[in-house]
């Protein structure tokens, strides 16, 4: 394993260097609050950002994104065919990400690279993307990555984890795609690996102490379904719900998307935009009838399909990665880690 | 703690016990540090979920609407105007509440506060008396609550609720605004090119998640007009045109409605003001029709009325 | 709508019956006129990405 110093001097002009043949992404500070934006010409991502609004699961599948176009201007040669819409999958490089937002994209890429079927957008950005993540010193009390599968040193999915050392940073280079960005940035000092081992185990026991929430998961695979389908709960855990899309959009495993047709003129695209569960409309059919009519049932359905069935049916853990972004942003603070804990408590009463 | 909690409580306990109500919908303790939740309680000893604190933002009126039964409602001025307005409206009867009103001194900016701290705060107490105490892991940040009120609250002209069947609190003294509309003025002195980029800048990270919407008691359309498909009228991607449209569009539905209650600002993830979309409408529903939204429950709303001295020399 | 950012010369009001026909010619003359002397508005117009 190959691990890098990196003095935080020599970050700027790496960046830029980097910036020469990848596209770069990185949390950069809003208002009062941090997005994940493409970097401009000389900006540099935000490392001390605590944490971003909205994942940077927009960099392989952005909220808006066009997927087919046609022309009906019959003096175009392609007329009347309906054909991919061209996008830039240059080489890009996601900075700053998160250990537990790049095991989200692991768990993305279950939905969107599968062997029945690729999406042909997702996976050609996913190959075009390098993840240098950021491993999290201190974590947010929002934080509850150790119990749900991740945590603030994970691995998963990163191709280079950077370790924030004060006047530097140690890069545990992962992947080949690491070692092609830490050469294109022109990061070079190698660091001895047992001492940087070392380095990095301590910092990883520090962050995971300093992690103050957890959920409760361990009985959720046995769980009955239609148990929990059926439980009680739901109608006052669902109460508060004002069924807007703000904790499917910042979420980093959210992947639902609807497709709409946008015309002007001879001009016709076809785009595909974020979904939410929450929304009546999610499963409204052509026919007018509407299984999840009622806030409880999608409420319900968003729960059970984070905690319960993607365990049951994937068997990695659940779709949460823990990144209590749903916590921390939920207008009416319908809380996760309470809704996980009571499922997983839950028995139902004899007959 | 506080003595409106208390009450609160109390007044709760009995509605459930005498059978008055079946249900008390209030704001119940949240899990994360600034947070309350609308909560409902169905028994008597439910009511130790109910509290009152500066951060009770939302706007509670918003869960009434077509709801059957018998209902008590906790409710703060701008509330209790609005279920004026939903009683106006035919969404509610009046015969089906029970209004705990609640005298408010006015809600905190938990954005602004929030960034006082270099830190994440950890906990948030305030003493009754007007002072808050931040809590992050170095030390601790006190703050005087006047100096952080969100704007709505700033400006609010009727703290009190304007229809209650009992009270939490005394009556606070309604205050003295210098300058109600400040804010609107400011943007009416742009030239058109200035205010058409300021609105660009407001909404350009608004991500459509619809929170400032369902969380406003004033949209109750069965289809919003952004849902509706046959035909459609507004895109659902995030074209600036699409973005801006809803929002525009939204705020012309409230006109003459909006009590600016600033649930909107409240529920939005991206901390956009969206009250800058309402508060033209609300000085002209003042300037023009000599109105208020929700005060009197005989009066219909302008926009729903027709009175041959209404102000019409804007037409040739 | 002025308050929007579009200009106050782009939206009149008139109450014109058809048995006006000249005040209809001259108040659309007029609108024609006024839209004219600015410079065209495509800001609202949306645009396919």
């Amino acid at each position: 394993m190959k691990y890098i110093r990196i003095d935080k001097q020599a970050w700027d002009s790496g960046m830029d260097r980097a910036g020469k043949s990848y596209q770069l992404f990185g949390p950069v500070k809003s208002r009062e609050h941090h997005v994940f934006q493409r970097l401009e010409d000389g900006q540099l991502p935000d490392m001390g950002a605590i944490n971003t609004v909205l994942s940077p699961k927009s960099v392989l599948f952005p909220q808006t994104e066009k997927i087919l176009e046609t022309t009906l201007d019959e003096s175009q040669p392609d007329h009347h065919i309906m054909k991919r819409a061209g996008a830039d999958y240059s080489p890009r490089a996601v900075i700053g990400i998160a250990p537990c937002d790049a095991r989200a994209v692991e768990l993305l890429n279950l939905n969107f690279d599968t062997d029945e079927y690729k999406d042909p957008y997702w996976c050609d950005a996913y190959a075009a993307t390098t993840f240098v993540g950021l491993a999290v010193t201190v974590p947010s009390i929002y934080d509850f990555t150790v119990s749900a599968g991740s945590g603030p040193f994970a691995e998963e999915g990163l191709d280079i984890l950077l370790a924030d050392c004060k006047d530097s940073y140690l890069a545990k280079v992962l992947t080949d795609k690491g070692r092609a960005f830490a050469d294109a940035a022109g990061f070079e000092n190698e660091e001895d690996s047992k001492k940087a081992e070392d380095i990095f185990k301590t910092m990883k026991e520090e962050a995971e102490a300093g992690i103050t929430s957890a959920i409760e998961t361990d009985q959720l695979r046995e769980k009955n379904l239609l148990d929990l389908h059926q439980a009680p709960f739901w109608e006052d855990i669902a109460f508060s719900c004002i069924n807007c899309g703000t904790c499917t959009f910042v979420c980093p495993t959210c992947w639902c998307f609807d497709i709409q047709d946008e015309t002007k003129g001879t001009n016709s695209i076809r785009i595909r935009n974020w979904d939410t569960c929450m929304s009546p409309l999610f499963t409204l059919h052509g026919s007018g009838h509407n299984p999840r009519s009622e806030s409880t049932q999608r409420v319900r359905q968003r729960f059970m399909h984070k905690l319960k069935y993607f365990v049951d049916k994937y068997d990695q853990g659940t779709m949460c990665v823990g990144c209590g972004r749903c916590v921390e942003h939920c207008p009416v603070n319908i809380d996760i880690r309470r809704v996980c804990n009571t499922m997983n408590a839950y028995e139902p009463e004899k007959p | 703690m506080n003595k409106r909690t208390e009450r609160i409580r109390e007044l709760a306990s009995n509605l459930l016990k005498e059978g008055t109500v079946e249900m008390v919908i209030g704001f119940g303790r949240g899990t994360t540090p600034m947070a309350t939740r609308p909560d409902i309680a169905r028994t008597p000893e439910d009511v130790e979920k109910l509290v009152w604190n500066s951060n009770c933002s939302l706007n509670l009126a918003n869960y009434l609407t077509d709801r059957k039964g018998q209902i008590g409602i906790i409710a703060k001025g701008c509330d209790s105007r609005n279920i004026v307005n939903h009683i106006v409206e035919n969404k509610i009867l009046r015969e089906q509440l029970y209004i705990i009103g609640v005298p408010c001194t006015g809600m905190v900016d938990k954005v602004r506060l929030a960034a006082l701290c270099d830190e994440e705060i950890l906990e948030y107490t305030e003493d009754g008396e007007g002072s808050i105490t931040l809590k992050t892991a170095s030390g601790k940040k006190e703050a005087a609550k006047e100096d952080y009120l969100k704007p709505n609250c700033a400006t609010c002209m009727h703290r009190n609720p304007v229809i209650y069947d009992d009270l939490a609190a005394d009556l606070v003294d309604e205050p003295e605004i210098e300058d109600q509309f400040a804010d609107v003025k400011a943007i009416e002195a742009m030239a058109p090119k200035e205010k058409w980029d300021y609105f660009d800048d407001l909404v350009n990270e608004c991500i459509r998640c619809y929170a400032c919407r369902n969380a406003c008691p004033l949209c109750f359309c069965p289809t919003c007009f952004v849902d509706e498909s046959g035909p459609q009228w507004v895109g659902k991607g995030q074209s600036e045109t699409d973005v801006k449209t809803f929002h525009f569009l939204r705020a012309y539905h409230c006109a003459g409605r909006c009590t600016d209650c600033g649930a909107c600002v409240e529920a939005c993830p991206m901390d956009i003001n969206v009250r800058a979309f309402t508060r033209k409408l609300v000085k002209d529903s003042l300037e023009i029709y000599d109105w208020e939204a929700g005060l009197d429950m005989e009066k219909r709303p302008p926009l729903d009325t027709f009175n041959p001295n209404d102000p019409d020399d804007f037409i040739k | 709508m002025e308050h929007m950012g579009i200009e106050k010369e782009r939206l009149h009001f008139s109450w014109i019956s058809s048995a006006e026909a000249t005040k209809f010619a001259h108040v659309a003359k007029e609108v024609t006129d006024s839209v004219r002397s600015i410079e065209p508005n495509e800001k609202l117009v949306k645009q396919l990405d």
